[in-house]
């Protein structure tokens, strides 16, 4: 079976399992519009590129840290983390599988919730929506990367949950104040996209898969 | 803890604690006071060595993750751990002593520029590992994963530096200092050293300790790990 099917095959899995389910998308969904609703009780109409950006960060950093513990929870029922590591597949496919898991909902979650805060906040994406999607959309991979590694970590642990914001949050810094800054100057001053910047995005996503894909065999070891 | 050693660590703290008496001795009589920053200006002598000492404890972290993975010896995970508990000290001193000089030089403890925030960023990092380390029961899942968060928070640091390059700074990008000036810097820089490293060992020595209590516990049957 080849690598690409085996990580498609992982992934519809959890999929599958979400469509059926609908648990952690409707929860994420709702929780991303209750933050963004709070933010603008307290903020108005913030339309500033650096505001608009990282309210949107706290929506899918909230709701991203429920996805990644939602699709590695199910492996903790059943015993299917054993069934799963006793497959004759690669562990880093394994990762793989889960990491497009995790950036499908990321992705469905953020359709959502980046049109509410448009409306909500007066966001004006209309001055460059392609570097918008192009620096948010290389975040989130990375994001996912962390958060699918350490959900793994985690979901064992005695605090669960909050444990998995601490320490995927700070890890993810990075992200947030790039894609910030290089937002805001495409948005609030006009300039070109800064590529260094999509550079530093790109460089986080590259080390961190590499890296987690190569532990996460050693992080799931029973 | 045979004779000798006992005298050597001794030893060890008396060097250390009187290169930082001398070192005060010198920030206090012989630094000449700043003519813009006054007084205020001297916490600069503790800011930098212990920022420094903080990138060395952080790589510490990593070399004892990376080596733990490949060895899985028990003194390896120890080694992490005093060090990632040395690490969250000094940048803890590094963010008080940045926010004292910020106050007296930008007049705000707290500012969002590069350098501020990466301090931050960093202090996060390591707090988090020793929480992820007090959240874990099992000793050898906890050794693994927390190898695993030092290796990839030291991959981290680099980024985090680069992002914050992006925002906009008002952070000295060079500094000038007269003869004495240096030489002071120097003579923390050596109490500082002595002392982080003392910190590590000396922590490194605790955990070596609870490790061989935990298995004598286990082995006799006698009184749980404390």
């Amino acid at each position: 079976m080849s690598a690409v099917r085996v990580v498609m095959l992982l992934a519809g899995k959890d999929l599958r399992i979400e469509a059926r389910g609908r648990q952690t998308l409707g929860l994420v969904v709702v929780l991303g519009i209750l933050i963004e609703v709070v933010l603008a009780l307290g903020l108005g109409q913030a339309s500033s590129g650096l505001r608009a950006t990282a309210i949107l960060w706290v929506t899918y950093l909230f709701g991203g840290v429920l996805c990644f513990e939602k699709t590695m929870a199910v492996e903790r029922q059943h015993g299917a983390m054993a069934g799963l590591l006793l497959a004759p597949v690669d562990r880093g496919l394994i990762y793989l599988g889960k990491l497009c898991a995790n950036l499908a909902l990321l992705g469905a979650l953020a359709a959502v919730v980046t049109p509410v805060g448009i409306v909500f906040f007066g966001f004006d994406l209309s001055a460059a929506p392609g570097a918008f999607a192009a620096v948010i959309g290389l975040s989130l991979v990375g994001y996912a990367a962390v958060g699918t590694l350490f959900s793994a970590v985690t979901s064992a642990s005695r605090l669960q949950g909050g444990l998995l914001a601490m320490v995927v949050f700070p890890l993810s810094l990075p992200l947030v104040i790039t894609s910030t800054q290089v937002l805001a100057g495409v948005m609030d001053r006009g300039e070109a996209l800064d590529m260094s910047g999509l550079g530093v995005i790109a460089v986080f996503d590259v080390i961190f898969l590499t890296a987690s894909w190569s532990v996460f065999e050693l992080v799931v070891e029973p | 803890m045979g004779g000798t050693r006992r005298i050597a660590v001794a030893g060890y703290w008396v060097l250390s604690l009187a290169a930082l008496a001398g070192a005060a001795w010198l920030a206090a009589y012989y630094a000449p006071v700043d003519a813009d920053m006054g007084v205020i200006q001297k916490v600069f002598y503790f800011h930098l060595p212990a920022a420094l000492c903080m990138f060395g404890a952080c790589g510490l972290v990593f070399v004892a993750g990376v080596g733990y993975l490949w060895q899985r010896e028990g003194w390896w995970d120890d080694l992490s751990h005093a060090s990632a508990r040395v690490a969250v000290l000094l940048s803890s001193v590094v963010l008080l002593t940045g926010m004292i000089w910020g106050k007296q030089a930008w007049g705000t403890w707290w500012t969002w520029s590069p350098r501020l925030t990466f301090s931050l960023v960093l202090w996060l990092l390591y707090v988090a590992y020793l929480v992820l380390r007090a959240s874990i029961g099992s000793e050898q899942k906890r050794a693994v994963v927390c190898a695993v968060y030092g290796i990839v928070a030291f991959l981290d640091v680099p980024l985090v530096y680069l992002s914050t390059k992006l925002m906009p700074d008002i952070h000295p990008e060079s500094i000038e200092l007269e003869r004495p000036m240096w030489v002071t810097l120097g003579a923390w820089m050596a109490a500082v050293t002595l002392l982080s490293a003392g910190l590590v060992a000396a922590r490194y020595r605790v955990a070596r300790l609870e490790r061989a209590h935990e298995e004598w516990a286990l082995r006799t049957g006698m009184g749980g790990p404390a």
